[in-house]
């Protein structure tokens, strides 16, 4: 499948500006791969050292969060993903 | 009870004068309740350039319309008053289950002005009130004036109190209640002020709603939507202790008095570290995330330190500023500030100002009673936060916060005091988050994040689109979404975090308009109009007391030294547009250039009284 990583701005200064990119894989996980594959200092940001996705980060698909099958989410041709940051500061 | 009581407590501590008064209709629908009645009501009481400290000035102590209810993470309370520290508006959020409890109590808040000849305690019961002596009480410890009034006024009893900094008139004394603070602009200075140790509450739990079937359907969906959201089982299990695995590669977390944006060795600090002291958690009323995490030092010179904490902001405080990375110092630090009753933030960027200026040979030896003031020297630091709070030796200058204690060494100190309108300014560099950086300049109360955090610029959030972190006047329209937004949500003192759970969209109105039966709310334009209603009156309330453009600025080291990332993003930034930012930031508001609301937009948000305060 065809898919569309919306790059977000914590990510900007790895994609060197990149804010858009194409990916392909047949599930959410594996277009994240290929994404890390195209950006390889990515992968620190997002996977932890035993390579598990960070609970700190949320994967949107199509604007809704793939919460909680995440990595295994099946993707289609034309859809987007977007990743954002779950952090709170009191 | 109802969820909006529509009375308020005036208590006169001068006098002992105790009213019960209305809160009338029109007020209800005009400010909703939290932060609407907070500087609706004070507002009104106070009068232009009054002496914070005095027994003039007035504090209240304020719930939210869904308080008590069973609604998750909306049972938060507020303090508001005139800041010590900074002379502008101050309003400072706590959670624990005080906020219930004095909406059980039959009040939406309390009014306390004057002065009590001798240390007091206001005992708060349903529909009554009594001002007790406190001499037993005074120089206990929060933590110690708590269990005693509990113990005296029975389980059903919750206390708000000051500790010694409050006594001791540390201007950023913090209010605390269970092991939550009210910390910010020294809301616990103006309770020492008064004399005032403690309000305590005893109320059974009992509330009515104006539909109470409606309302509890609508907690049952908010239920399910915090369940479902990753945020909520993220926040569940960490709180806020990851937030600097984040802010550190980010280049945002500020060290050695903000010279630096990334801490070396920062991953000595980790969540994952912090969860090696865990010994358990906590929670606000009626929250079933029970963020909170407790952390116990079981060994080494700290050995029994404990703390329900510290936050992400503690943390911080007592790591970044002066470039320690000892977990158990930040663990000792945060329970001392707790149990003293004192800003962890405020503190923390006061010792690391020390730091530098000691650095800088600004201050010697002989000024700080023998301490070395390294950087990295957390021995010297927990040493100073007693004698901050006991303003003893060195302590007594560094209570009055880094504005002042700048004024007083002179010899070029003020570059080096991290503060805007003298609020000491929390664990975001301004230089690398900069909607944050001009949130801090244009804030009501100074520089705190809570004001008008950017959740676009650190989360990456696409709402209500997404930004550059590094933008300046292009951003003016985020600073002023994020501000209103704070102030809409804390009409009903609901949990910043919460918004990342999925509910608030979708639910807030509906929740407020089952509780209080204000038709008005049904329409969520209204919610964000009165959101930016209460922006404006507290920046009336600021330019009644002679804060203009002037004060809406940033610390020089922000205006003229670039920024130190050590290889995160953001090397070299610098706020270079502060002016231009502020033109775009007034028109955009609706003020004038000199930063002054126009009185065709207090006419517009229904603040027309207003208008003859701002000089028009």
């Amino acid at each position: 499948m065809r898919v569309q990583i919306k790059i977000p701005p914590f990510l900007f200064q790895i994609t060197k500006g990149v804010k858009l990119t194409n990916v392909t894989g047949n599930t959410v996980g594996e277009c994240l791969e290929d994404f890390v594959a195209q950006f390889p200092p990515a992968k620190k940001l997002l996977f932890n050292k035993d390579n598990k996705l960070f609970g700190h980060i949320e994967i949107f698909l199509n604007g809704v969060s793939t919460f909680p099958e995440e990595l295994e989410k099946p993707v289609h041709d034309g859809d987007t993903i977007f990743l954002l940051y779950l952090l709170s500061g009191g | 009870m109802t969820a909006i009581t529509r009375k308020f407590l005036k208590v006169n501590l001068s006098n002992g004068e105790v009213v019960e008064a209305p809160i009338i209709e029109q007020v209800a629908i005009d400010f909703i309740g939290g932060s609407g009645f907070g500087i609706s009501y004070l507002y009104q009481e106070s009068k232009p350039h009054t002496d914070p400290l005095s027994e003039h000035n007035t504090l209240l102590v304020v719930t939210g319309p869904l308080a008590g209810t069973n609604a998750q993470t909306v049972s938060r309370w507020m303090v508001c008053t005139k800041s010590p520290l900074t002379g502008a508006f101050a309003r400072s959020v706590c959670g624990a289950d005080f906020g219930a409890w004095l909406k059980f109590s039959g009040y939406d808040f309390i009014m306390i002005e004057g002065k009590a000849e001798r240390p007091v305690y206001l005992h708060v019961a349903e529909n009554s009130c009594q001002i007790k002596s406190a001499d037993e009480l005074w120089g206990k410890s929060t933590l110690e004036t708590q269990e005693r009034l509990i113990k005296l006024h029975g389980k059903n009893t919750r206390v708000a109190c000051i500790g010694q900094a409050g006594e001791n008139l540390v201007k950023y004394a913090s209010v605390a209640s269970a092991r939550r603070t009210a910390s910010r602009c020294g809301g616990g200075t103006v309770m020492g002020s008064k004399n005032l140790k403690a309000v305590a509450i005893t109320a059974q739990k009992k509330l009515q709603l104006q539909d109470p079937d409606t309302f509890n359907k609508l907690v049952k969906e908010q239920v399910k939507l915090l369940r479902a959201s990753k945020f909520y089982h993220h926040h569940k299990d960490v709180g806020t202790t990851t937030t600097h695995d984040v802010t550190n590669p980010l280049g945002i977390y500020p060290v050695r008095n903000f010279r630096y944006g990334q801490q070396n060795d920062y991953e000595k600090l980790s969540g994952e570290e912090y969860r090696k002291f865990r010994t358990g958690d906590f929670s606000c009323y009626s929250c079933s995330v029970r963020c909170g995490k407790k952390h116990h030092v079981k060994s080494g010179p700290y050995a029994g330190s404990f703390s329900n904490g510290p936050e992400y902001e503690s943390i911080w405080a007592f790591s970044g500023p002066i470039d320690n990375t000892t977990i158990e110092a930040t663990i000792a630090a945060d329970q001392l500030c707790d149990d003293f009753g004192m800003d962890t933030i405020s503190t923390g960027n006061t010792i690391g100002f020390a730091y530098e200026l000691y650095e800088r040979g600004l201050l010697t030896k002989q000024d700080t009673d023998g301490l070395e003031l390294t950087w990295g020297n957390h021995s010297a630091m927990i040493d100073l936060i007693k004698k901050i709070a006991r303003r003893e030796g060195i302590g007594n200058l560094l209570a009055e916060g880094t504005m002042r204690v700048a004024a007083a060494i002179g010899k070029g100190a003020e570059a080096y005091a991290i503060n805007v309108k003298g609020l000491e300014l929390p664990a975001y560099e301004p230089r690398g988050a900069k909607c944050l950086g001009f949130n801090y300049a244009t804030s009501n109360i100074g520089g705190s994040h809570g004001y008008g955090y950017a959740p676009q610029e650190v989360f990456s959030s696409p709402i209500p689109r997404q930004v550059d972190r590094f933008a300046e006047v292009e951003n003016a329209d985020i600073v002023i979404y994020n501000q209103n937004e704070r102030a809409t949500r804390e009409l009903g003192i609901i949990c910043a975090f919460s918004g990342m759970m999925g509910w608030i969209p979708e639910l807030y109105g509906k929740l407020l308009l089952a509780a209080t039966g204000i038709d008005q709310i049904a329409d969520p334009g209204y919610l964000k109009m009165v959101g930016e209603r209460i922006v404006n009156l507290e920046r009336a309330f600021n330019v009644r007391n002679g804060f203009g453009r002037k004060q809406d600025t940033l610390p020089q080291r922000f205006l003229q030294e670039p920024l130190h990332t050590r290889g995160a993003p953001g090397e070299g930034q610098m706020i270079r547009a502060l002016d231009a930012f502020l033109d775009q930031y007034y028109k955009m508001r609706g003020w004038t250039p000199d930063g002054i609301p126009s009185p065709q937009k207090l006419d517009e948000l229904g603040l027309s009284y207003v208008v003859k305060d701002m000089g028009w």
